[in-house]
């Protein structure tokens, strides 16, 4: 159970979920458009585009 | 377990990892099983985590768990964060794989399994897992800075701004290769780039879902978008036996180098949420799963690889790509041991997210371990297929021959027997018109997955969807790579136009968006149809051209990480990064020359040049081949720079008549270790 628990975590992280939530808390602002288009605006602002391998 | 079960048990890896190492490499003339490989591996993994990563962190790198990180020190709950240690290294895993170790390998398999598999196991436990291990934990001590303002920190002005140059000229290189995989993979094959083509509206209809519909709800979105992804697959079928449809995505090279130079433009053109951060998250939704079922496909059904230790391709006369098998085998494989990108990942987000120095080596190491393993299962795919259907579909025309039967007969009269008849049943099997002359590796590679997965999932009725499976799941992953590597390469022009203009600089100013990307795009795009338009297929020159790149990235890492070892006054253990800086500088170095002056003209790019001119052929083709040979001489001159101004500090340090300071953040005492005493 503890492994799948981990497992979602996990992909929470890759998948920027726990990101989002992080947000939310950090600005006070609920689950919804509104927060997620400010999530992303800020992500895009701040140029963080994460580099991927070859 | 007390130390005696420890010693019995680690005696007993080193046993058996010594039985596999053995086997894989004394076996002559007599097919091995795959499993002898994974044993190898996993073995050698073991031991390198167990004994060689913990004497770098205790003795080399002393991981201070007292030491507060930056993820703890400058928390702002968006990019510094401190996070479990098992989902920073999925983080992390997820960010370096890419198609690089997939490719790689398989490409170098001409050479038989036995030197790339050697490789892949020391180049990742003494090179590319140290590499990753230190860059990250320097990153981390800078609260988090990149790779090249260490450079510039630690080394000096000129190491930092040759760096910057070395990473853009490389990048620019990475794409154009990227690119033409997935070219050489889709030509003529409506099946495959239908697939291909619906990820785009897939990935659009992704990002509205989540901005509109379930905003947030990333995990979910791409699961639907994989499951609208198999329905492509499915679809692509249909497409490919209805030539009324058909026929609008069966494709020649040229034509799909453009729609993917196009693709590149509008992805870096376009807001990120629209494109290319739901594409980034299908693909690593499909990866982590591809790789994983990979990897239980081989344990479950431990194949037998038919293509030998060695070749007689060991000589230099191999038709994927021409070379001795040293040095070329070493950059040839690229990622599966050593990857300088790693460093730019170890440098970027990854250390702001580590909560303990003590949890670098597990991320660092651990995560580039995986990274080799899934090297070992690329060269265990393209291993378990026939060695004369492997050269049937690695061999460019310009080589084997334009015609199934002439193409038949000389990949037979290397040793390597194999029918037009065969090949041509194998391409129906697998939903292609031919198999011939689909260089790139990445065809090699989804014929060998789908001959592993059709021996019991299905059987070779399935064996078309397998392998379009596999295609999908290369094409998707690289056009990633392509997407946010354009990305990045805009952002790093506009960063430095940004110096002598500053609007230049603003990522929101869309004139200046528009003509940096097309800066980048054409710059890739260029070399991308320089490989298309190349009649030894492109890859001959580009994939070796991007293995230099990218190996002498690592180099500039570990030039770095010297230093900065140096400056810690623990000389007396520099030779943990100094002796993989060697061997890259060795092999590097002298894969660059052989491909700039060798007179062989399928190796030098200058004899090419020659004999196109003395053959009356297209100035563009001659200008391309002297272009090649001064892209390399620039990277080596560049590389060059910055060891001799590293070898400078170095000497300066040692002989006392330079100070060693080092740039970390001062010392904080972490406030995690104090809670939990």
């Amino acid at each position: 159970m503890r492994f799948f628990l981990l497992v979602r975590v996990i992909l929470q992280e890759i998948f920027d979920e726990a990101a989002y939530k992080r947000f939310c808390v950090k600005e006070g602002l609920g689950v919804g458009r509104e927060s997620y288009a400010k999530f992303l605006a800020e992500g895009e602002k701040a140029s963080q585009i994460k580099v991927r391998c070859c | 377990m007390n130390s005696v079960a420890r010693f019995i048990l680690w005696t007993v890896i080193a046993a058996l990892g010594a039985l596999a190492l053995a086997t894989i490499a004394l076996h002559r003339h007599e097919q091995i099983n795959a499993l002898w490989l994974v044993t190898a591996a996993v073995c050698t993994y073991a031991l390198g985590y167990r004994f060689y990563s913990a004497f770098i962190a205790a003795k080399v790198l002393a991981l201070n768990p007292q030491r507060a990180t930056p993820s703890e020190r400058l928390e702002n709950g968006r990019d510094f964060v401190p996070t479990n240690k098992w989902v920073v290294l999925g983080h992390h895993f997820a960010a370096i794989a890419g198609p690089g170790p997939l490719v790689g390998p398989v490409l170098a398999a001409q050479f038989g399994y036995l030197p790339g598999t050697l490789w892949i196991l020391i180049g990742a436990v003494f090179g590319g897992c140290v590499q990753d291990f230190v860059i990250l934990l320097f990153s981390v001590r800078r609260d988090g800075k990149s790779l090249t303002e260490m450079a510039k920190q630690e080394i000096g002005p000129l190491a930092g701004s040759v760096a910057y140059a070395s990473v853009i000229s490389i990048l620019v290189i990475l794409l154009a290769v990227c690119a033409l995989v997935v070219v050489n993979a889709l030509k003529q094959s409506p099946w495959g780039t239908f697939t291909i083509a619906m990820t785009i509206p897939i990935a659009l209809l992704m990002g509205v879902y989540l901005r509109r519909l379930r905003p947030g709800r990333v995990l979910e979105v791409s699961a639907i978008g994989f499951v609208l992804v198999l329905a492509a697959i499915w679809g692509g079928q249909w497409v490919s036996q209805t030539p009324a449809i058909g026929k609008y995505f069966t494709m020649g090279a040229p034509a799909l180098a453009l729609a993917i130079i196009i693709y590149g433009f509008a992805a870096s053109s376009l807001p990120v949420w629209l494109l290319l951060a739901p594409r980034d998250y299908l693909s690593t939704f499909v990866k982590l799963g591809t790789i994983a079922l990979l990897a239980v496909g081989i344990a479950v059904m431990h194949p037998t690889l038919h293509m030998p230790a060695l070749t007689k391709f060991v000589d230099g006369t191999g038709p994927v790509f021409a070379g001795k098998v040293f040095p070329f085998a070493f950059i040839t494989i690229a990622c599966g041991a050593i990857s300088g990108f790693h460093a730019l990942i170890s440098s970027g987000t990854t250390p702001k997210l580590i909560r303990r120095e003590t949890e670098i080596r597990l991320v660092g190491y651990g995560s580039m371990m995986a990274e080799s393993m899934v090297a070992i299962m690329a060269t265990v795919a393209a291993c378990v297929l026939e060695p004369g259907t492997y050269f049937a579909i690695n061999s460019p025309a310009g080589i084997a021959g334009q015609l199934p039967a002439v193409a038949a007969s000389t990949i037979s009269s290397w040793g390597f027997p194999v029918t037009a008849a065969d090949m041509q049943s194998l391409a129906h099997m697998v939903g292609e018109q031919t198999l011939f002359n689909r260089t790139g590796g990445a065809p090699a590679f989804a014929v060998g997955m789908a001959h592993i997965f059709s021996r019991s999932l299905g059987g070779q009725a399935v064996m078309a969807l397998w392998y379009h499976f596999a295609l999908m799941f290369e094409a998707l992953f690289i056009l990633t790579v392509i997407d946010a590597g354009t990305r990045v390469g805009r952002f790093m022009i506009q960063d430095v136009l940004g110096h002598a203009w500053e609007p230049l600089g603003r990522t929101s100013w869309y004139p200046s968006v528009l003509a940096t990307s097309a800066l980048i795009v054409g710059g890739w795009g260029y070399f991308l149809w320089q490989g298309v338009r190349d009649p030894l297929g492109g890859i001959n020159s580009l994939w070796p051209l991007f293995g230099i790149a990218n190996q002498l990235l690592a180099g500039v890492a570990l030039c770095v990480a010297t230093t900065i070892i140096i400056k810690m006054h623990r000389a007396k253990y520099a030779l943990v990064t100094l002796a993989p800086l060697a061997w890259l500088v060795i092999v590097t170095f002298t894969a660059s020359w052989q491909k700039i002056f060798d007179p062989d003209p399928r190796i030098g790019f200058l004899a090419q040049a020659q004999r196109l001119a003395a053959s009356g052929a297209n100035p563009r083709l001659i200008f391309n081949n002297r272009l090649d040979a001064a892209v390399t001489g620039i990277l080596i001159v560049m590389v060059t720079l910055i060891l001799v101004e590293s070898i400078r500090d170095w000497t300066g340090i040692l002989s006392g008549r330079r100070e060693a300071t080092t740039k970390e953040a001062p010392m904080v005492t972490t406030r995690l270790a104090e809670e939990r005493g």
